[in-house]
């Protein structure tokens, strides 16, 4: 069965040549760098805290995994249903159900700690002051190696605009959340915003190490039989397959414009997939409601692009990053070799 | 298909198996009953109430997207065979219900908890609406063996919908209800537990949620304080079936609760209904 992953297809060799580098660095101007020793990130929301897949994964193959997405106070959610399947697809509208940042704190650091697969911790506010404080209070937290801001939580709207849509609320955020840490900070992207790319430069220019993107797309479903929406919040989040032509696209658009490193993600279900993230510009890339359907899938892509690699006589993963671009992507130092 | 069949696949801890078709029976209407042979050391994990995560889609497609969960109707460890009750009512199950002997089945399990049989309970009550029947099978089969006494409830829109007898134990009472009245009690299957609520220890329920409103209305002024106690599956949307995504909660007393990892079996009286 193809989508069953059954190990690498062969086992090293002594005598082999030296296997391709896939490292990555996400936070290539931050002295605390956040160093991957492969591309393959576990989504935020899609893997909880890590401890959940830990019985079932070696968690540890991992480049790094985001915890699902906390905030200052603990949050019980939105009502059910909380999930609906459409093709290709899924939305959800979980609502942030969290235990707050102090549950995490009391409970994972520890357990990260003693890990060797980076923990990244995703953060949401419902304002820029939160955000700031979350971020001093992670600050000094063992085991975790990074933030990823979330500013385009489609699904707890206050005020009714999202900061992730406009370019100068999520540089205000992310100028804040600098100040108070120098964690390695990711910026995650909304494909609600009306350009992007401006968001994504402006992001860069407040001092985020890297962006992630895209978050999910806000959609819904209606029960025709009960002339209803199908999810209790009536909206929700589209992810999976999809979307990733989607999000393709907006990865490819964001690597052309930025100089710091863009992790790639939406709908990747695959080796081929996480490829085609990679040479639209993304350094690294997540997986998520494919890790739902299939949680042995992230450690089969890594092994797959090893794999890819070896047969194209690829060292080093940088040479593939932006690769579709004709006249390439500016220069990023997230990639050892690319750098030297 | 290659490798081991029914091999555990890649690491050991893993809960990703591949599990072999070996027979498809017409049962309840329109349902299907599905055989299929797995690790022998899976099908030693089973416990009444744990269900599977089934991939329900070709190799190479996306769509449906997620997993269905299917509680275990049957578990033989000695020919590592489990048996799961599919009713095609969706996309999912109704190409589940296609398989052909042979085939190989993608599954994530076994998840969730089980129903707990009190040391001290002697009378059983189980109460099932429809498919709901295939966790409480397994179970009525367990308790029979340890000498408990049962009495099967199950309530289906007219008689081709309901189980045969010969699936339960022939020391097992097995009473139905039918919407139409053509076979038992013309009626909800809930409108049978008030006879027996005085002589059960445990009452185990497997149904829709309605079926749940209705016995708890009905039970509330029969029982006394909170006997007897009653344990309830609750099926929800899945979509990870490990406690990450959070889209199966179950509001209770205690907060939400994943109906994948703490659930899918809740004490009735613990759930905010």
């Amino acid at each position: 069965m193809t989508t069953m992953w059954k190990g690498p297809s062969r086992v090293p060799e002594p005598e082999d040549p030296p296997g391709p580098d896939l490292s990555v660095d996400l936070a290539p101007g931050n002295p605390r760098e956040l160093r991957l020793t492969n591309p393959v990130i576990a989504a935020s929301g899609c893997f909880g805290y890590g401890l959940e897949y830990a019985g079932v994964i070696d968690v540890q193959t991992l480049g790094a995994f985001v915890s699902k997405g906390i905030t200052r106070r603990p949050r019980s959610g939105n009502p059910m249903p909380r999930i609906a399947e459409t093709p290709a697809g899924m939305l959800n509208a979980i609502g942030l159900q969290n235990p707050g940042i102090a549950g995490l704190i009391r409970k994972y650091p520890r357990i990260w700690e003693t890990w060797r697969v980076p923990a990244i911790v995703n953060i949401s506010a419902e304002s820029v002051e939160e955000y700031a404080e979350m971020a001093a209070i992670l600050d000094e937290q063992p085991g975790i190696a990074g933030i990823e801001v979330n500013v385009s939580c489609p699904n707890v709207a206050r005020g009714g605009y999202c900061f992730g849509w406009d370019p100068g609320m999520s540089a205000e955020v992310t100028a804040a959340v600098r100040a108070a840490t120098t964690l390695p900070l990711l910026v995650k992207l909304s494909p609600g915003a009306v350009d992007i790319v401006s968001v994504a430069l402006a992001v860069e220019e407040a001092g985020a190490d890297a962006v992630s993107l895209i978050n999910t797309l806000v959609g819904m479903a209606i029960d025709t039989r009960r002339r209803r929406p199908v999810l209790a919040n009536a909206t929700g989040g589209l992810s999976g397959p999809a979307i990733k032509p989607v999000a393709l696209r907006m990865v490819y658009q964001v690597a052309g414009s930025v100089r710091i490193p863009v992790v790639g993600m939406g709908g990747i279900s695959s080796t081929e997939d996480a490829l085609e993230f990679l040479m639209a510009g993304a350094s690294a890339i997540e997986i998520g409601t494919a890790i739902f359907v299939q949680p042995s899938l992230p450690l089969e892509v890594i092994a797959g692009l090893e794999v890819w690699m070896r047969a194209q006589g690829v060292e080093n993963l940088g040479e593939v990053v932006g690769a579709a671009h004709p006249a390439g992507i500016p220069l990023r130092r997230s990639h050892a070799q690319v750098a030297s | 298909m290659s490798g081991v069949q029914g091999a555990l696949v890649h690491h050991g801890r893993s809960r990703e198996i591949e599990g072999d078709v070996v027979a498809l029976e017409p049962a309840m209407g329109d349902s299907t009953l599905l055989t299929v042979r797995v690790p022998s050391a899976v099908a030693a994990e089973i416990r009444p109430g744990r269900f599977f995560d089934i991939l329900c889609r070709p190799d190479g497609s996306s769509d449906p997207l997620l997993r269905r969960p299917y509680s275990v109707f049957a578990s033989d460890p000695a020919r590592a065979e489990l048996q799961f009750l599919v009713r095609p009512y969706g996309r999912g199950s109704a190409w589940l219900a296609r398989r052909r002997r042979g085939d190989v089945l993608d599954l994530l399990g076994p998840l969730g908890n089980a129903y707990t049989l009190d040391p001290g309970a002697r009378h059983l009550l189980m109460v099932a609406g429809g498919v709901g029947v295939a966790p409480l099978v397994l179970l009525a089969r367990e308790a029979v063996a340890s000498g408990r006494n049962v009495v099967f409830l199950l309530g289906a829109a007219d008689a081709s919908g309901l189980l045969a007898a010969g699936h339960l134990p022939s020391a097992v009472e097995y009473v139905v209800a039918t919407d139409d009245g053509s076979k038992g009690h013309r009626g909800f299957v809930t409108d049978l537990v008030p006879d027996y609520v005085r002589w059960a220890d445990q009452v185990f329920a497997c149904g829709p949620e309605p079926m749940y409103r209705s016995l708890r209305n009905g039970l509330l002024p029969l029982r006394i304080g909170n006997r007897p106690r009653v344990q309830v599956s609750m099926e929800r949307e899945m979509a990870c079936g490990l406690g990450a995504c959070l889209g199966c909660v179950v509001e209770t007393k205690r907060g939400m609760r994943t109906s994948c990892v703490e659930g899918p079996v809740f004490d009735m009286d613990d759930v905010r209904w």
